[in-house]
């Protein structure tokens, strides 16, 4: 029998891509009549019949949206067919917080059939990633989702995709162990039960890893998590056996998946550790520069103490390795002015002298250093002594900056950083975008659902803002479900783009709470630098952006005005 | 093993975009000679005359739906034997048990790939007959 594939020619394909592109100019005019009826049902006292005229218009969107590809949009009116459906069962009036769910999910609506485009197998284009910002290693996001489910496969697909990943699907298991020898995936996203046998996906990936092992025998197993409807100890087992990293059970929540992936494809490699140098003679400055550089921790050096801060603020050393004796001003001084600032309160100074008095040493402690070495020093000394000290330190400094339930940065911490980034930035002439968004109508979500779920809201968003972010922004929970943004080297429009996508794709995410789904929305004000030039106009003026986009209507971001 | 030859298919759906995608799919792609209709009354009216070898039917269709259509279907002489599958969106186990309870021979899940419908209604056709 002949293949679907090998019957397709150029021409259909191009009569295919027509009716897509009709479709897509009708769009609008679609959304615009449902938000129509829509209209009526508020309007009418009894608006049950336009609410079942309005359930069968967004059936059909449902229908033909996933139908030409628009897998997002034919999601949302998916789930606002079976809401409406359920409403419509019940046979009551609506109530306020059905009005307000329907209203949110007519907006999504029309979001997304402005902004996505079709991708079916039919049509292929590559599933949206972030365009604005430069995303690098996309082949380390990649990941491999066999499922035979269609309409599971897709809905899996977007919600992944959400989370910065990108997704290949497929829908058999031919062909899989031919494209993880050409392109080996990040992960695996594996179902069991297939045609083949209610083990299959098992058997499947044990054969993939024992020709990954057979090939390269260096070569880490591919990470794999299965999920499937079966619960049984047999397949467990079996999933163990074949390596699985992970069992999900159907249905699947989402933001497990997603903390498992994210464990599992750490996209992060630790960053290596950073060391200033302080050190006048220079050649001895380059000798341990070199020294350190060969165990992979980078270094600056400064041999004029006097130029210290700067690369104090550019640099971000976890350490500073300072001689004691230094023409200009003795590393004593130097780190008592350092420790002055509070913003280095916590970073840990290690001298270096020829010194072996013992008081001596003392004193040095008692100015502010917290470590000394005494030259000569071996190299493998160094190296070892530095680890260990920029290791403890970053663990203590990450329970005095960073939020504990999100990991983000805390409240003190992304204000400083702001400062930070102010000074640096009236320096360079460069500008910056700070931007602070507050998840809307979080009290229902708490009062609906319960706190446990309001954690789980705040911490999908944390997670969606760390992948879509670059590394060089700086994101912090600045309290209860509020968050700020600093986003280097950006301005205002740029970083309204790069947060509207965020805000789309956040609206869009399932949010799975003990068994149901919901949607959440944020809002958010952006303010610039240079328009507002100081740490307090820039906090005061995206405040009451923020506080706009909330008066206008909520799952809006606004720049500030003057 | 010979099966009836599968050519004419009736194809019963409202909504139009999704027409024309499963005409260009079963027509260009799958070669079959294809009559559609927009809903469960149009179809009794033209089935006889066109006389299909299978019969596609949407589940949720307003006015008729699909498995009242079926019922209809089979009160027509002609159309006592006719394999029909329903298409329907989210495609449940015991949804699929309840429609093949009403003789239905398969369902396809919505949405369905314009490259691969045809070939799946054939393998589809064949267990049937097989």
């Amino acid at each position: 029998m002949a293949e679907g594939g090998s019957l397709e020619t150029p021409n259909i394909r191009e009569q295919f891509l027509s009716l897509c592109q009709a479709y897509t100019q009708e769009l609008p005019q679609r959304i615009a009549s449902i938000e129509k009826i829509w209209q009526h049902v508020l309007e009418e006292t009894d608006g049950q019949e336009a609410l079942v005229h309005l359930h069968h218009l967004i059936h059909k969107l449902a229908g033909s949206g996933a139908t030409f590809g628009f897998t997002s949009l034919g999601d949302i009116a998916h789930a606002l067919e079976s809401f409406i459906g359920s409403i419509i069962d019940q046979g009551k009036p609506l109530t306020v917080e059905q009005h307000q769910q329907i209203d949110t999910l007519i907006i999504a609506l029309g979001e997304v059939a402005i902004d996505c485009s079709p991708t079916t197998a039919a049509f292929p284009v590559q599933p949206q990633a972030s365009p604005r910002l430069p995303q690098s290693e996309l082949s380390e996001r990649l990941i491999f989702l066999v499922e035979d489910d269609f309409d599971q496969a897709q809905a899996m697909m977007l919600q992944v995709n959400y989370f910065g990943y990108t997704v290949r699907v497929f829908s058999q298991l031919a062909g899989l162990r031919e494209a993880v020898a050409t392109t080996p995936p990040a992960a695996i996203l594996m179902d069991i039960m297939f045609f083949e046998g209610g083990l299959a996906g098992i058997e499947a990936i044990a054969a993939i890893q024992q020709e990954r092992r057979q090939h390269f025998p260096a070569a880490k197993p591919i990470p794999v998590l299965f999920m499937s409807v079966r619960d049984d100890l047999v397949a467990r087992i079996q999933s163990v056996r074949a390596r699985g990293e992970a069992y999900f059970t159907k249905p699947i929540d989402v933001g497990q998946l997603i903390d498992k992936l994210d464990m599992l494809v750490s996209h992060h490699a630790p960053e290596p550790y950073r060391v200033l140098i302080v050190e006048d003679d220079s050649t001895l400055a380059a000798y341990y520069a070199l020294s350190l550089q060969q165990a992979g921790i980078l270094s600056v050096v400064v041999t004029d103490s006097m130029q210290v801060m700067s690369p104090l603020i550019e640099f971000k050393p976890d350490l500073i390795l300072m001689d004691v004796y230094m023409t200009g001003c003795n590393g004593l001084e130097l780190a008592a002015v350092i420790r002055q600032q509070e913003a280095y309160i916590s970073i840990p100074i290690t001298f270096l002298s020829a010194e072996t008095n013992l008081d001596k040493q003392m004193d040095a402690m008692s100015m502010g250093g917290d470590d000394f070495l005494t030259k000569p020093i071996h190299p493998q000394h160094l190296i070892a002594a530095v680890r260990t000290r920029v290791q403890r330190s970053r663990v203590l400094r990450s329970f005095m900056v960073r939020d504990s339930l999100t990991g983000l940065f805390n409240h003190t911490k992304i204000k400083e950083q702001l400062s930070i980034e102010v000074m640096r930035s009236d320096r360079d002439g460069t500008g910056f975008s700070f931007a602070m968004l507050d998840i809307d109508n979080f009290k229902r979500v708490n009062d609906v659902y319960g706190h446990l779920a309001g954690d789980r809201v705040i911490k999908s968003l944390s997670r969606l803002l760390k992948q879509r972010l670059r590394k060089t922004d700086f994101i912090g929970r600045y309290g209860g479900e509020e968050f700020a943004v600093i986003l280097p080297g950006t301005d205002s429009l740029t970083a309204l783009q790069v947060l509207e996508e965020i805000r789309v794709g956040f609206s869009q995410v399932r949010q799975q709470f003990g068994g149901t789904e919901f949607f959440v929305t944020f809002s958010c004000g952006i303010a610039a630098f240079p328009q507002f030039r100081d740490t307090a106009r820039l906090n005061d003026a995206a405040d009451r952006a923020l506080y706009r986009a909330k008066h206008e209507g909520r799952n809006k971001i606004l720049l500030a005005e003057d | 093993m010979t099966f009836p030859s599968l050519i004419r298919i009736l194809f019963v759906e409202d909504d139009l975009d999704i027409q024309a995608i499963a005409r260009l799919a079963l027509e260009a792609v799958g070669g079959f000679t294809v009559n559609i209709c927009s809903n469960g009354i149009e179809a009794l009216e033209s089935v006889v005359a066109f006389a299909p070898d299978l019969i596609l039917l949407d589940v949720m269709m307003p006015g008729m739906d699909g498995p009242s259509t079926l019922q209809a279907l089979r009160q027509i002489p002609q159309t006592v034997q006719t394999p029909v599958i329903f298409m329907t969106a989210k495609v449940q186990n015991h949804e699929v048990a309840l429609y093949k309870e009403l003789s239905a021979v398969d369902v396809i899940a919505k949405p369905f790939d314009p490259m691969t419908l045809s070939a799946t209604i054939r393998q589809i056709w064949e267990n049937h007959y097989g």
